[in-house]
């Protein structure tokens, strides 16, 4: 550990400020509560929201896990590991039921997570109107106001042009029937895992300076209109070409060469743990 | 002739704080259940050591707080944390002290009635009332709300029932409401979350 740094890097006031706010988005599911995001050795956009969650929440008990698009060996996972190691001395784990704290970009892990785990998400966007308007003034409005109506009429828009919605990831959703949320790029195939969960998922955007929380047992509902479901991803006839999964979120590699299409487990820890049990 | 330095408290703001945070974030995420933080508040001295372990840990010179019935222990905070003094309609954070079974239904109204709940575009400017409750469980309550799954029967004192049905009655509209939470003699700490809500889900 590099002493020359506080425990897990943040100082104590910025620490408190971080955990302050953590309580009032977990006392107000989906609310994005507005924090002092602070400088990193990494540059703001890499996951800096996530990485100041964990280190006010880490302590010397916890055992770290950090995935990167589903994978534990990306460059950002590894360097982030590196990171928060150095300046706490926690043990990681690449094993999901293991981890007490996870820190993740744009993945939910397959293994449903349990009660006593926290995921942290790192959240580019957090505001799930911006999309519709950019004035931070105005949509912070819109959310008081409950007023969601462009974000339907965009939804709405995408099936009359399209016939399919065409949101592919940061799906948003409607959290304990009140705040219209951006659940992290995280694709529609996780969405589901959001709503009644065990475990305490939390949201930190560096950039943007916002925290917020879904708790466990809280209703999470997609959007979607009454004549039209909402629908995940589909992965039906497909397996993984390593550990022959066909119920997990898959990774598409094409072959330019060969002009062949394989996929595999975007979660690598579930893959190869299923892969050592076939 | 060399003299040794004491601290007064042995509790260590880096450490101990992120086991008390991390404690308090499980009772708020799970609101009725029940955690310990007794071993911490040990490394404390004077008449409140709970609430202080409580002011260590989320308290600075950021943000405001209220004593209700204890001007020894406003001072303890305010000297220990740094955090502004300020009236109870703006405090942040709110101490109720425990003493007779009426004086603490008085002080928990007056704090309940006062406390500042946000706005509806600022939820998070809210008060977070802290409750030493030091009477026996009584009644039996259903709970609901984000952090229990369908509903939970809980056997609560009077002093949490009246709290519950004195924070129903302010009306407020979500997501405006305090958070609440209460820490027992022995050091048992639980939360009730403006959505933990009292009856049928």
């Amino acid at each position: 550990m590099n002493n020359n740094y506080n425990f897990a890097f943040l100082d104590e006031g910025s620490k408190r400020e971080i955990r302050r706010c953590t309580l009032k988005a977990v006392a107000i599911p989906g609310y994005q509560v507005p924090f002092g995001s602070r400088e990193l050795p990494i540059g703001r956009g890499w996951g800096t929201g996530g990485i100041q969650l964990t280190l006010s929440l880490i302590g010397p008990n916890d055992v770290l896990k950090v995935i990167d698009q589903g994978s534990d060996e990306s460059v950002n996972a590894v360097n982030i590991k590196k990171f928060v190691g150095l300046c706490t001395d926690v043990e990681t784990t690449n094993n999901t039921t293991e981890a007490t704290l996870i820190q993740t970009r744009h993945r939910i892990p397959e293994i449903p997570l349990k009660d006593g785990q926290i995921l942290v998400f790192q959240v580019p966007i957090p505001e799930p109107l911006r999309i519709v308007e950019a004035r931070e003034e105005v949509t912070k409005k819109m959310h008081a106001e409950k007023d969601y109506a462009p974000l339907w009429l965009q939804l709405y828009e995408s099936l009359v042009k399209y016939q399919k919605v065409t949101i592919a990831s940061e799906y948003p959703c409607m959290v304990e029937d009140r705040y219209m949320t951006n659940p992290s790029p995280i694709p529609k195939f996780d969405n589901p895992k959001l709503h009644n969960a065990e475990c305490l998922y939390l949201f930190g955007a560096g950039r943007e300076k916002k925290i917020y929380a879904i708790p466990p047992h809280t209703k999470v509902v997609s959007l979607a209109f009454d004549d039209v479901p909402f629908e995940r991803e589909s992965f039906a006839g497909k397996t993984c070409r390593l550990c022959k999964s066909n119920n997990t979120y898959l990774d598409e590699m094409f072959d330019a060469q060969t002009g062949e299409k394989v996929y595999q487990c975007s979660d690598t820890s579930y893959c190869k743990e299923v892969a050592a049990h076939a | 002739m060399t003299s040794t330095l004491s601290k007064k408290h042995d509790f260590d703001t880096v450490f101990d704080s992120q086991e008390v945070f991390r404690l308090i974030l499980d009772a708020l995420s799970c609101p009725a259940r029940v955690v310990s933080i007794q071993k911490y508040a040990d490394k404390l001295f004077g008449a409140h050591p709970l609430f202080l372990t409580l002011a260590l840990t989320l308290l600075d010179n950021e943000v405001s707080f209220c004593v209700l019935g204890d001007d020894l222990l406003e001072d303890e905070i305010s000297s220990l944390t740094l955090a502004k003094k300020e009236q109870l309609q703006n405090a942040d954070f709110i101490f109720i002290c425990s003493a007779g079974e009426k004086e603490e239904a008085q002080r928990l109204q007056t704090a309940i009635e006062n406390a500042k709940c946000g706005t509806l575009a600022d939820p998070h400017k809210s008060a977070t009332i802290i409750v030493c409750d030091k009477s026996p469980a009584a009644s039996y309550v259903t709970l609901f709300g984000p952090g229990i799954a369908e509903t939970l029967e809980c056997h609560i004192s009077h002093a949490v029932k009246n709290a519950l049905e004195l924070r129903d009655a302010q009306n407020y509209e979500y997501p405006q409401g305090i958070d609440l939470i209460f820490v027992s003699n022995a050091g048992e700490l639980f939360a009730l979350p403006r959505l933990a809500r009292m009856g049928v889900k």
